[in-house]
Order: C-alpha cells, then sequence, then structure tokens
C-alpha cells in the first residue's frame, strides 16, 4: 500500500483527545481515508471506537486535535464548538448509520430518505423522489418505500438509513456498528449492501465486531484499545501477524464467539 | 312549562353565550399554543436567569386558583386605571371579556408548556443525532425532527388541557363576561328555572364530546406512523 499524503486524503483525524469528565477516552488519535479505502475499526467494548467515529462528524466535540473533511480542517480547543456553520457544512459530506437506526419514525421510508437532499441541499423534491426511489430500490427496498419504519425490519431499517446516507453523496459514510443490533438471519442483508458501496470503491469507515466483513471487505484495520490506536494495517497481515498481545487475545477471542 | 319549550325559549341566549364560551376557550388556547413552544425550548436549554424566571410564573400559573388569577386581573387592573389610560392600554383592561383571555392565555401557556416540555425530553435522541449528522441546522432539526415528534407524544395531554380550559372558562361569568355560564346565570335569576342549568350542562358537554371527538381524529393521524398495524 503505497503511503498516504496529505492531499490523497478525503477524510483526516489529527490527534484527536476526548474526555468525558475526568475520564480520558481518546488519547490521541490520527487516522486518515483516502478516497476508496474501506477503514474497519476494531476494539473491546469500552475502547472509544464510538466516540471517535462520533468525534469525525462532531456529534461529539473533541477536546483537541482537528478533523478535515474535503479539504477543509476545523480545529478543536478546549472541547468548544467552533463554528456551528462549519460543522453543518463538513456533516454534508460525511454520512452516518448508526446502531440503532435512528430512522424518523413519523416519515416513510421515501421521505426519510428524501429529507436530507430536500432539507439540506435544496434539491427540488420531483428530483429527491427520484433519487431516494433508486436508492431504496437499490438497497432492495423497492416495494416498501411508503411503508413507515415502525412496519419494517430491523434489517430494512438499516438498509433505509444506508439510503438515506448516500443520498446526501457523502465522501465518506461512517457505520458504527451497523449489524449489531441486528438479528443474526438479517445481518447478511445489511453486510451485503455494504460490501456492493465497498465494490463501488465507496469511502467508508466501519465500527463493527464483523471478523469476517474486516477481513475480507475491508482496505485497512484499525484496532483501538484503551484509547488508542494499538494496530493499524491491511487486514492479511493485521489478522495473520498481529503484532501486539491484546490484538492477538482478541481476535483468538472472536475466533472462539464465531465457533 | 315543558323542557322542550324552555329550551326553545332560552336556545338564542345560550347559543350567543357559547359563542363566548368557544371564543373565550378558543382565543385562550391558540394564543397560548403560539408562545409555548418557545418557552419550553427557554424551560430546557435556556440562560438560567430565563429559565428562573419561567419557573416562577409556571408555578404561579399552576398553583394558585384560575379564579384568584382573574381577580387579580380583573379589579386589579381597575386599581390602576389612571396608569393603564396613561400607557393606552385602559380600553383593553375596562373589557371584562379582554381581562379573561389575558388570563386564560397565561394559564393555558403555563401548562401548555410544561406538556411540551415533557414532549420534547421524550423524543428519542437518536433521531435528533441523525438529524444533525446529516447536516441539518438546529432550526431545522427542531422544525422537521424535534418538535413534530413531540406534538405527536404531547397530543393527548394537549387535548386535556384544551377541555380543562373550557370548563374553567365557566369562572369567566363571575368577572361579568356573559359566557354559556354567564347567559344561564342570567337566564335564572331572571326565572329561577332550575333547568336552564341542565340545558348548559348539556351544551358543556355537546361541545366536550365534539370536541374529544376531533381531537382523536386528529391524534389517529398523528401517531399512526407509530403504530405497527397501521390500519386507518
Ligand atoms: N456521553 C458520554 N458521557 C460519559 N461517558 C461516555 C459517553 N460516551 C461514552 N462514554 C464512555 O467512553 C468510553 C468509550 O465509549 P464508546 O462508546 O466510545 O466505546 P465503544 O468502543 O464504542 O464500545 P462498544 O463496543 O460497547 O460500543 C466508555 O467508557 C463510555 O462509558
Ligand atoms: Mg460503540
Amino acid at each position: 500500500m503505497p503511503p498516504k499524503t496529505a492531499t490523497d486524503l478525503v477524510l483526516s483525524a489529527q490527534d484527536i483527545h476526548k474526555s468525558f469528565g475526568a475520564q480520558e477516552v481518546l488519547k490521541g488519535i490520527t487516522l486518515g481515508a483516502r478516497n476508496h479505502d474501506v477503514i474497519s475499526i476494531l476494539g473491546t467494548s469500552g475502547s472509544g471506537k464510538s466516540t471517535f467515529l462520533r468525534c469525525l462528524n462532531c456529534l461529539e466535540i473533541p477536546n483537541s486535535g482537528s478533523v478535515a473533511v474535503h479539504g477543509e480542517e476545523i480545529v478543536f480547543r478546549n472541547g468548544r464548538i467552533g463554528d456551528q456553520r462549519q460543522i453543518e457544512r463538513m456533516r454534508r459530506h460525511l454520512g452516518m448509520v448508526f446502531q440503532q437506526f435512528n430512522l424518523w419514525t413519523h416519515r416513510t421510508a421515501l421521505e426519510n430518505v428524501m429529507e436530507g437532499p430536500v432539507q439540506v441541499k435544496r434539491m427540488a423534491k420531483p428530483e429527491a423522489r427520484d433519487l431516494a426511489e433508486a436508492l431504496l430500490a437499490r438497497v432492495g427496498l423497492a416495494d416498501r418505500m411508503h411503508h413507515y419504519p415502525a412496519m419494517l425490519s430491523g434489517g430494512q431499517q438499516q438498509r433505509v438509513a444506508i439510503a438515506r446516507a448516500l443520498a446526501m453523496e457523502p465522501d465518506v459514510i461512517l457505520f458504527d456498528e451497523p449489524t449489531s443490533a441486528l438479528d443474526p438471519e438479517l445481518v447478511g442483508e445489511v453486510l451485503k449492501v455494504m460490501q456492493d458501496l465497498a465494490a463501488e470503491g465507496r469511502t467508508m469507515i466501519v465500527v463493527t465486531h464483523e471478523m469476517a466483513f474486516a477481513r475480507d471487505v475491508s482496505t485497512e484495520v484499525v484496532f483501538l484499545n484503551e484509547g488508542r490506536i494499538a494496530e493499524q494495517g491491511p487486514p492479511d497481515k493485521l489478522f495473520d501477524h498481529p503484532e501486539t498481545e491484546v490484538f492477538a487475545r482478541f481476535i483468538s477471542k472472536t475466533r472462539r464467539d464465531i465457533a | 312549562m315543558s323542557l322542550i319549550e324552555s329550551l326553545s325559549a332560552n336556545l338564542p341566549k345560550l347559543l350567543d353565550g357559547l359563542e363566548t364560551t368557544l371564543l373565550l376557550t378558543g382565543l385562550g388556547a391558540a394564543l397560548a399554543a403560539v408562545f409555548s413552544p418557545g418557552l419550553a425550548l427557554i424551560r430546557l436549554g435556556g440562560p438560567t436567569p430565563a429559565k428562573v424566571l419561567l419557573r416562577i410564573y409556571i408555578s404561579f400559573m399552576r398553583g394558585t386558583p384560575l379564579l384568584a388569577q382573574l381577580f387579580l386581573v380583573f379589579y386589579g387592573s381597575g386599581q390602576f386605571r389612571a396608569e393603564l389610560t396613561a400607557l393606552g392600554l385602559w380600553s383593553f383592561f375596562r373589557d371584562p371579556f379582554n381581562c379573561a383571555v389575558l388570563v386564560f392565555v397565561l394559564n393555558s401557556c403555563a401548562y401548555q408548556t410544561e406538556i411540551l416540555r415533557g414532549g420534547l425530553q421524550a423524543v428519542p435522541p437518536g433521531e435528533i443525532e441523525a438529524a444533525r449528522a446529516i447536516g441539518m441546522t438546529r432550526a431545522q432539526v427542531l422544525a422537521r425532527v424535534t418538535f413534530p415528534h413531540a406534538y405527536r407524544i404531547a397530543w393527548p395531554a394537549l387535548g386535556n388541557e384544551v377541555i380543562l380550559l373550557m370548563k374553567a372558562s365557566a369562572l369567566a361569568s363571575i368577572v361579568t363576561v356573559f359566557d354559556l355560564m354567564g347567559r344561564t346565570r342570567q337566564i335564572f335569576s331572571r326565572s329561577f328555572e332550575f333547568s336552564v342549568y341542565f340545558e348548559a350542562a348539556a351544551l358543556y358537554l355537546l361541545i366536550t364530546v365534539v370536541f374529544v371527538f376531533l381531537w382523536r381524529q386528529i391524534e389517529r393521524r398523528l401517531t399512526r406512523p407509530m403504530r405497527r398495524t397501521q390500519g386507518n
């Protein structure tokens, strides 16, 4: 893998620190994503994976560090929000898919997907409708467009959420354990959609416990431990030759879980 | 005199009173509804001094009898006639109807603010985060996600508040407003026909029943998305 240079990066985070009260959850994390990268973030529960992902789109405001998206950099000092407008602008380039789907329950699948383009991008409604219909068809929900989230299975809801993120044509899509809230038999349909996105060359950062996805789909794996990156590299190298004791233990433990 | 005859004789006056009752309640509830969303937001996340003032106002409105509030404004304004005249406000306070509307707005606004605050707090945080994550401005998040959801949660309680206000509006008759209760008392004082009170009660019941029906219809529509079975 050629080394990453600053100009390649669509998204980069520099030395992110984040504390909740006295507890320092992120202790300086630097990570960059180039176009077409699929980065899997692994780590034990509580290692700070979600917090890091949420720092990338400022759902959590880091105490220090910086995030640059699409060439625009936001520098954090003392955990304060700088320019709210800049944050909103930056979020338009980042899609996010949540563990609990977080669809808007008072809107149909179609309305959920149309909402961002219409409200945020000011796209004309007929155009947004066409876009939303095409995206829902792509995630296999052509026949569920007018359903409300309460009428959809978890897997279907998560696919709507993915379509909702895609509708903004983001440079990078962030996934926070997108399959962890799903019944086992529904995991496959969501992973399949994500795999297709990766194959299409979408840039993705995925917090996941799905080892097969990390290994087979991602271009890079990052292992977080106690708020720091403990290991990072191409999946084959990492999984076959873990360098640290913690990561070795982590994989052997998950192997046992699968077996 | 039979009940029918008595009713038909009293009806024009009672209907005139009914109109005033509806106007009083409608204006009170609607104007309160204009202010309650902003106040509920301040209640939850405003600057501390504003929050404190708001809590004092709400405690006062909910903790004292509506009748006392009516007297305070109706008789109180008389005490300040000179000052109010100087401010050009006396013509407003001179009319008991206006005083009653003012009190109802202030009173209902306190209740509605509290109801809406509860609704806002019950909106799933994940839905708000999803809206922020997509790049919505704060105002858009409120208008597109937070309030639509909060009103769905608060809707039944808000309907209850309007019904309570409608019934409490009968108190306005004590400060000489000729609402339904005012007309009823007037008729009774002239004829000593006890049945007029039954007629008034029937009219109050009628408007409550109609209101509850309409409110439920809207509620069904609003909450249809949240139900798993989405018939009707
Ligand atoms: N809003 C918050 N306030 C206080 N502490 C928090 C908050 N969010 C996270 N934490 C703490 O930060 C630490 C890291 O949490 P985080 O959710 O990032 O972990 P995670 O790696 O995503 O874990 P999991 O695999 O369980 O999702 C935890 O100890 C958690 O308790
Ligand atoms: Mg997490």
